[in-house]
């Protein structure tokens, strides 16, 4: 599990608080600037945030890198790549901090990510002769073969196509299920109700949060996203069984 | 395959040594050259090969690796495969300290001071760096204060070199520094250069897994276990006195941070594992044989003018090709 309090950064992020139990799949919902990437990337620490982050009650930062890469695995939402490393080396450098002495990676879990991502055919292949869709399930691919207990994935299915960015949501209830905790930035207020928390920001506040039929209510949509809510018939696609 | 791709580098490097050690106005046999190592051979040939070939190579072969190796670093450290060793002004820097030493009559007091201004300058331009990336500059902050940097050196080269216009001789020498040369090397060179390149160089490999986490994005990077502000600062320190020392003994010499590393990506592929130790063995192999050009071609070659006859044309058509392998 992972908590939060008081996370600030100048300018982007005011006061947010949250508290997400291992085996829990939440969403940060908000429109753009909304402070969303902002908040999961000072989750992972990866920029300068007041407040207190904690996991299993020791503070985050204070955690050494090579240790804090063996709990916390950070997907961002650029999925640029300028040096051609085959596919598969790149979903290899999940295991950076598994290595043992002089002995490189481990090389654990590796065949297992490609094929959850399905990019078992493309593991050859140069990140840079990729879709910007495969690109991203490659940097997935490599956060999830960390094994770290906390994923946090900024937009990743953006760019990916239906199928794929289905199989990325299953995926993230499979990891739900072996106890890890997913946090998520998303823009698809549809698939809101697959989660079990939802964070809605707004101008880099936390506006609301709790499951999602609680949280998205006419009030909050019409308020941070200024949409109105109706209930019509929706096309519904989920994977075939 | 890595293996095979370091060895067929170090066979390139040992034919190059070999050819430009037998090769030159009088030429020598391989097993001459055997002898006189061994510590035979008689006098004439011992003096051409201790005293003149094997410290103009050995010189030759720091100023290749350490480029290639600098090179490879810049690429990392900004994500751009055409970045070059020079772009932060520290062999801008190194070229001022030079001139300033031919311009004031330093260079003929002893065969230190050229080599030491040249390294005081690539100095004052590395805490110029340091300084800037200090302040927590963005990697495009330290790119445009590179060009910056640059610029400044350029000029102030510019305007010693215009002062000194009507000496032809001193002017000359700047011109002639400026072009990169490794004539009339010798074990003071090599003193100044070899030992520092070598510590460098075995001083960066074990970072080759972390440059290659790097190379796919800072904040990832971080995020699976690189202490990135450490590194950037491992990488800015260690190329810079990568490009300063070669600049020091060999003058300005282009184009080899950029290409030796780009075609060695090309055929091995990217993993610093293996590029960095095959850049260091390729990038002294190529100066080795442009000197060899240099030394062996009649006029008046400069090794900067032949590794740029070299690599102009490639980088051209690396930009056609978008600079991605």
């Amino acid at each position: 599990m992972i908590a939060a309090s008081g996370l600030r950064v100048e300018g982007r992020l005011r006061d947010v608080s949250l508290e997400l139990p291992a085996g829990c799949l939440a969403a940060v919902l908000g429109p753009n600037g909304a402070g969303k990437s902002t908040l999961l990337q000072a989750l992972a620490g990866l920029l300068p945030a007041e407040g207190e982050i904690r996991w299993r009650g020791e503070e985050l930062r204070r955690i050494p890198f090579l240790d804090r890469a063996r709990i916390l695995a950070w997907v961002g939402q650029e999925s640029h790549a300028d040096f051609g490393f085959p596919v598969r080396e790149v979903v290899a450098q999940g295991r950076y901090a598994h290595r043992e002495a002089g002995h490189g990676e481990d090389g654990h879990g590796i065949e297992e990510a490609l094929a959850a991502f399905d990019l078992t055919d493309l593991s050859d292949r140069p990140v840079t002769r990729l879709s910007g869709g495969e690109r991203r399930r490659v940097f997935l691919a490599r956060a999830l073969a960390t094994g770290a207990p906390i994923q946090l994935w900024d937009e990743p299915t953006s760019h990916l196509d239906v199928r794929h960015g289905l199989e990325v949501l299953e995926l993230a209830n499979g990891l739900k299920a072996q106890g890890a905790t997913v946090l998520m930035s998303l823009h698809d207020l549809r698939a809101a109700h697959c989660f079990d928390r939802v964070l809605v920001l707004h101008k880099g506040a936390c506006v609301a949060q709790g499951p999602p039929d609680e949280v998205l209510t006419p009030e909050v949509l019409l308020e941070v996203f200024g949409v109105k809510a109706r209930l019509a018939q929706d096309l519904i696609l989920e994977l075939p069984r | 395959m890595s293996l095979r791709a370091v060895l067929l580098l170090v066979a390139l490097l040992a034919l190059a040594l070999l050819a430009s050690l037998a090769l030159g106005e009088v030429h020598l046999a391989p097993g001459e050259i055997l002898r006189v190592l061994a510590g035979g051979g008689d006098a004439m040939t011992r003096t051409i090969l201790l005293d003149f070939r094997l410290p103009r190579a050995l010189v030759a072969m720091a100023v290749g690796a350490a480029l290639a190796a600098s090179g490879v670093l810049m690429q990392s450290f900004f994500r751009n495969p055409l970045a070059s060793p020079g772009l932060l002004g520290v062999s801008s820097g190194g070229a001022l300290g030079a001139v300033i030493a031919f311009a004031f009559g330093w260079a003929s007091l002893s065969m230190w001071s050229l080599p030491l201004a040249s390294i005081a300058g690539a100095f004052l331009a590395t805490l110029a760096v340091l300084a800037i990336a200090r302040e927590g500059a963005s990697t495009e902050h330290l790119l445009l204060a590179g060009v910056a940097m640059n610029a400044l050196f350029g000029a102030a080269t510019s305007f010693v070199l215009t002062l000194k216009a009507g000496h032809f001789e001193v002017g000359g020498q700047i011109l002639f520094w400026l072009m990169g040369g490794l004539e009339s090397r010798t074990w003071e060179h090599v003193a100044i250069s070899l030992p520092g390149v070598l510590l460098a160089c075995l001083l960066v490999l074990p970072s080759a897994r972390a440059l290659n986490l790097l190379a796919m994005g800072e904040l990832g990077a971080q995020s699976l276990g690189v202490n990135v502000k450490r590194l950037r600062w491992e990488l800015i320190i260690l190329s810079t006195l990568l490009t300063a020392l070669a600049t020091a003994v060999g003058g300005v010499v282009g184009f080899v941070g950029l290409i030796v590393p780009h075609l060695l990506r090309l055929a091995f592929g990217p993993d610093h594992r293996r590029l960095l130790p095959l850049s260091m063995l390729g990038g002294a192999a190529f100066v080795l044989l442009c000197d060899l050009l240099v030394r062996t071609l009649p006029g008046q070659l400069r090794l900067g003018v032949v590794t740029a006859l070299a690599g102009g044309p490639f980088f051209l058509w690396m930009l056609r090709r978008g600079g991605r392998p």
